[in-house]
């Protein structure tokens, strides 16, 4: 019987590195593309979301627990980030009715 | 490692108690619990929201403070899965630090009560 | 080091506090705190060491980056008034804790010997910033703030941690010393080519960050809607820290990797110096204003980064020290001035309400053109020296044209600044006596007069980064 890590690493690095670059990229299309700001949250959470996968696929390739704990950083602090964002999210839609982050246009001359 | 099918016996008597735990406690709600039956109590529980109707009516904000508190205290047990694993070699250090911890959340949790943010009826 | 932990116990004691007293004494008592953190940072002096495994390093050049920031944020809590209108729905306690937090997260952000630690403190920070930003709720201009600056910095991130991903990919390590030695002694061919793109994401993950161009365009929005005083807050404390941070590892770990980042960052602070320059002068908000000239000011401090002499950290200390006192200063004129003409004309953070302001209040008018001329640069004021040690600098490593480039942008810098002095002196308008309280002119004056003083003794604090 292999072990996890066995597993994972009889598929080459690179395969991982492009899977989180496609997976990244998709984010930041989102982000760029998307006007409902719920949508374009969900797509930074789809960017970091590559940065843990490929995390966790070198610290199994190097045999290096610390790539995990780094993983569990970035999704305690992204939790703490869903907090803020939705918050605020929720404070424009009790001003506007809309989460349509293009009607926000106040702040350009 | 090679494991044998006996291996396994006790996640079977675990899930053999959890399951046993279960029907014990609805066969005992039922039995001696009072049986009313209403329209409203008859209905599919929906945290007391009518459940037919439109689906964007405004909700109240107190759901999310208590769904964001919960994402945020919920999360931060993910560190408790390396001190659980590690639980022996990191000795007592490890628990007087997970116990540091553990009290800066009760101090936030603490603070959120005192805030009232979790009273439903104010 | 201890710092830390006692600004963050601090933060939580602050948040009870705030259930029984009022915002005058929670003021005062965290002033209190900053000044018991700034003792314990200097007990730290000359000690250089590595904590929390290894994870956090107090050097020279650290605790003076956090003394800085420190500073920035006792100025910052002084210069406090009331949040917003000062019903059952403002917690002033709360303000005053989360400005801790964010001192703690910025000091993690000039201090950190591992990845983990850089993105932890910059998250304390940007998160707290984030909250501050859109503290004034029923406004809808600082609710569009909050939500730029959210996504973003949150998008900022995703580039920074991609970017520590790949490095930790080539190098197999968070730490930065690590780091360090292994691009040091590895041939950079021998390395796998992702590790570039890893170094220019963090990078630009930090640009972002210190608002360089072109990855500026949410500066001037988030600035211009965020409540004032937070505003002072971002644009000193958020902008010294992650210069910091930046600075640590471009000049420190990829030192070795000079030649894959030079270009871009000496392109990236040309085009910030031009940018930042050339759009505050059609600026008719002095609010906005101060936002381009943060801009501008960020093009300096980048130039810098490249130049490894061994006086450019002291040179970036005493920058930042000297645009933190300006810019501090100008923010609280404004905050002022604002404040008065808010009832009276529709756009109170204009150049056109400050006109006529020294008839009645000649001390704030000082203040403020002291400070202006400080940006600017002009000599006897801080600024002047700031300005100079970095050209200086620059220049010993034969960086010719950056400088000639720079020096041009400060001279167009000297039209936008003078524009305020203007408005102060030779415009005529009706402005009475503003009434300040003892605690805000008191900082007042200590900034001023710390301009002043660095403008003549350089050497007085020069000395000792």
């Amino acid at each position: 019987m292999q072990s996890i890590p066995e597993i994972i690493r009889t598929i080459p690095l690179t395969n991982y590195i492009m899977l989180s670059s496609a997976l990244f990229c998709i984010g930041i299309l989102g982000v760029l593309t998307r006007r409902n700001a719920i949508i374009v949250f969900m797509a930074i959470e789809l960017m970091l979301n590559a940065v843990n996968l490929l995390l966790a696929a070198f610290s199994s390739y190097y045999s290096d627990p610390s790539g995990q704990i780094f993983v569990f950083f970035i999704m305690a602090v992204a939790a703490a980030e869903v907090a803020v964002g939705l918050a605020i999210i929720v404070m424009i839609y009790r001003n506007i009715q809309s989460i349509d982050i293009g009607v926000l246009n106040k702040l350009k001359n | 490692m090679n494991y044998q099918p006996q291996d396994f016996l006790p996640i079977f008597v675990q899930l053999a108690a959890a399951l046993a735990f279960i029907v014990l406690v609805m066969v005992l709600t039922h039995a001696l619990g009072p049986k009313r039956h209403s329209a409203k109590k008859d209905d599919s529980f929906e945290c007391g929201i009518e459940s037919i109707g439109d689906a964007r009516t405004p909700i109240s904000v107190k759901y999310f403070l208590v769904a964001i508190l919960f994402v945020l205290f919920d999360l931060e047990i993910v560190f408790m899965y390396p001190w659980a694993v590690n639980f022996k070699q990191l000795a007592w250090n490890g628990f007087y630090e997970m116990i540091v911890f553990m009290g800066l959340l009760l101090a936030g949790f603490i603070y959120v009560i005192k805030k009232g943010i979790l009273t439903w009826e104010k | 080091m201890t710092a830390i932990i006692a600004l963050s116990l601090f933060g939580i004691s602050n948040l009870f506090l705030g259930f029984w007293f009022p915002r005058k004494t929670i003021q005062l008592v965290t002033l209190l705190f900053l000044v018991v953190s700034m003792a314990l940072t200097v007990s730290d002096w000359n000690h250089e060491l590595l904590w929390f495994g290894n994870m956090f390093r107090t050097t020279n050049t650290s605790i003076n980056f956090s003394l800085i920031i420190q500073l920035a944020a006792f100025f910052v809590v002084a210069f406090s008034k009331a949040f917003g209108q000062d019903d059952e729905h403002t917690h002033p306690a709360e303000y005053y804790a989360i400005m801790l937090f964010s001192v703690v997260g910025a000091i993690l952000m000039v201090s950190f010997d591992h990845m983990i630690v850089l993105f932890v403190g910059l998250e304390i920070l940007s998160v707290a910033m984030y909250v501050l930003t859109g503290s004034d709720k029923r406004n809808l201009r600082s609710n569009e703030a909050a939500i730029k600056y959210f996504l973003m910095g949150s998008f900022t991130t995703g580039f920074l941690l991609f970017g520590i991903t790949l490095v930790y990919g080539a190098t197999r390590s968070f730490y930065i010393s690590n780091i360090g030695t292994i691009l040091t002694t590895t041939a950079p061919e021998s390395m796998p080519s992702f590790l570039f793109i890893g170094v220019l994401l963090i990078i630009v993950g930090l640009l972002f960050k210190v608002s360089a161009a072109p990855f500026h365009f949410w500066t001037p929005d988030v600035y211009e809607g965020a409540p004032t005083i937070f505003t002072m807050f971002m644009s000193t404390i958020v902008k010294t820290a992650s210069f910091a941070a930046l600075f640590q590892l471009v000049s420190g770990i990829f030192g070795s990797l000079y030649t894959v980042w030079v270009l871009p960052v000496y392109f990236i602070s040309m085009l910030t110096l031009v940018v930042g320059n050339i759009s505050a002068v059609y600026q008719q908000s002095v609010k906005r204003m101060l936002a381009f000239s943060s801009i501008s000011h960020a093009g300096y401090l980048i130039l810098t980064v490249s130049s490894k002499q061994i006086s450019t950290t002291s040179s970036i200390l005493y920058y930042s020290l000297s645009y933190t006192l300006a810019t501090v200063v100008a923010f609280a004129v404004l905050i002022l001035v604002s404040e008065y003409q808010s009832a009276r004309v529709e756009k109170p953070e204009n150049f056109s309400s400050f006109e006529g302001l020294a008839k009645n209040n000649p001390g704030l008018a000082l203040c403020f053109s002291i400070s202006m001329l400080s940006l600017a640069g002009i000599p006897l004021t801080a600024g002047f020296w700031g300005k100079f040690f970095i050209f200086s600098d620059t220049f010993s490593r034969n960086i010719i044209y950056p400088v000639i480039l720079a020096i041009l942008m400060s001279a167009v810098g000297i039209y936008y600044y003078f524009k305020g002095i203007i408005a102060v002196y030779l415009k005529a308008g009706e402005i009475e006596k503003i009434e300040v309280p003892t605690l805000f002119k008191m900082a007042l004056w200590a900034c001023t007069l710390g301009t002043i003083i660095l403008g003549i003794y350089p050497s007085l604090v020069k000395s000792v980064f």
